[in-house]
């Protein structure tokens, strides 16, 4: 964990202390901060904006709920990301799961999403999609948010041999398909007027 | 089918391990100047660390799905003003199990109960029955067990009754054995005893008592 880490933690720390006394403020903080890097993690495994505003609202809910109850074993990020990742999987039986898309809609995407990024978003999902749920999630939480392995057998309640093993797997997998997708992609980019 | 990775030299499989922390920062100095090191000489393991940034940038790039966040916040705050509304919602699917449950357990209980009462209560009459144990039904005064030998016939048998006025209050019971009472209360049964054991065909005659 480097210093930028840790004074984030503190800070994490401290509005989760203000939480569990009820204050309200705290929580809006913290909902902000985490809105961006849940979205991005929940967005691989539903692209329906009310179930992800449902999941995040859940996870802070139980977020506000438990603040007392945090003991400081793992980081708050940890921590919370744990709670996403089952208020997800909650989500994903209820409303079923859903592949990541290979064509997003044209109003689903922002408008100000470089063609560069959206080349890369589609190289992506393409190389996501040969993964099972369990790898995705795993890529996801060590490439996308950088965790460890320990932070996400945390989060996924599964022994670091698992993670490891679901790791090696998944970038064997992502080695295989993604330089012939960024190849494909790149024709495909020379053909496009 | 999954293709392990090529490994060029022995140091590979070090150097795939080592890259998702040094991309991530959380390996050590020095793990992360042997990757360097290594990948300046390994042209394979370099493409890889490339792939990998590649990756890692494309999963670090904000979500391209919408989502309102101050509209999100302003929802969940108002849930809770509501936490009484919120929680029975909660608590009824949570105790639609739970009575479904505890109504399961009520119907085992039941049955295991009425289980229970029946074993109990056929446990009274046993189907069977030790020596010590009185006959179901009253010895008759006088009476004879008499086991007939296999080759004596039907008409002997009958002879041999009516010669001694007796007749068969019971059996054959499992080993062949009938018991014959008098016919009259004044028979001596010593006497009818020794002839029944004289008589020709009669394996086993002894009186029956009350006490074994």
């Amino acid at each position: 964990m480097n210093d930028a880490d840790l004074n984030t933690d503190a800070t994490d720390r401290q509005l989760l202390q203000r939480m569990a006394a009820g204050d309200r403020a705290a929580l809006a903080i913290l909902y902000r901060n985490y809105h961006g890097r849940l979205c991005r993690f929940l967005s691989r495994q539903t692209r329906r904006p009310e179930v992800i505003e449902e999941v995040i609202n859940d996870c802070f809910w139980i977020a506000w709920q438990k603040a007392g109850d945090f003991r400081g074993d793992s980081r708050v990020s940890t921590w919370i990301m744990g709670i996403a990742y089952r208020c997800g999987l909650k989500a994903l039986r209820q409303h079923g799961e859903e592949p990541v898309e290979d064509n997003i809609p044209e109003d689903r995407i922002p408008a100000d999403d470089p063609d560069e990024d959206r080349v890369l978003r589609d190289w992506l999902s393409k190389g996501l999609e040969r993964l099972s749920h369990d790898q995705r999630v795993v890529v996801e939480l060590v490439y996308g948010e950088g965790h460890t392995l320990d932070d996400v057998a945390a989060i996924m309640q599964c022994p670091v041999g698992t993670v490891k093993a679901r790791l090696f797997h998944a970038r064997v997998k992502l080695r295989n398909v993604l330089p012939a997708l960024a190849e494909r992609t790149a024709t495909f980019k020379e053909q496009a007027p | 089918m999954t293709m392990l990775p090529n490994y060029s030299s022995q140091d590979c499989p070090r150097a795939w391990e080592m890259m998702p922390w040094v991309l991530q920062d959380s390996a050590t100095q020095q793990q992360g100047e042997w990757l360097t090191h290594h990948l300046a000489h390994c042209e394979a393991c370099r493409a890889e660390f490339e792939q990998q940034k590649r990756l890692q940038h494309a999963l670090s790039l904000p979500s391209n799905v919408e989502v309102d966040m101050e509209a999100g916040l302003q929802r969940l705050l108002g849930r809770l003003d509501a936490p009484a509304v919120e929680e029975p919602q909660r608590a009824r699917r949570g105790g639609w199990l739970t009575r479904a449950l505890a109504a399961a357990v009520l119907i085992q209980a039941i049955g295991i109960g009425a289980l229970g009462l029946k074993t109990w209560s056929s446990g009274n009459d046993a189907s069977y029955r030790t020596l010590s144990q009185e006959p179901a039904t009253p010895v008759t005064a006088g009476a004879i067990r008499v086991v007939p030998d296999a080759s004596m016939t039907l008409s002997d048998w009958n002879a041999l009754l009516h010669s001694l006025q007796l007749q068969v209050v019971g059996g054959p019971n499992d080993v062949g054995a009938y018991t014959v009472a008098p016919m009259a209360a004044t028979a001596s049964q010593q006497n009818t005893l020794q002839q029944l054991r004289a008589a020709h065909g009669v394996r086993l005659a002894e009186p029956v008592t009350d006490t074994p």
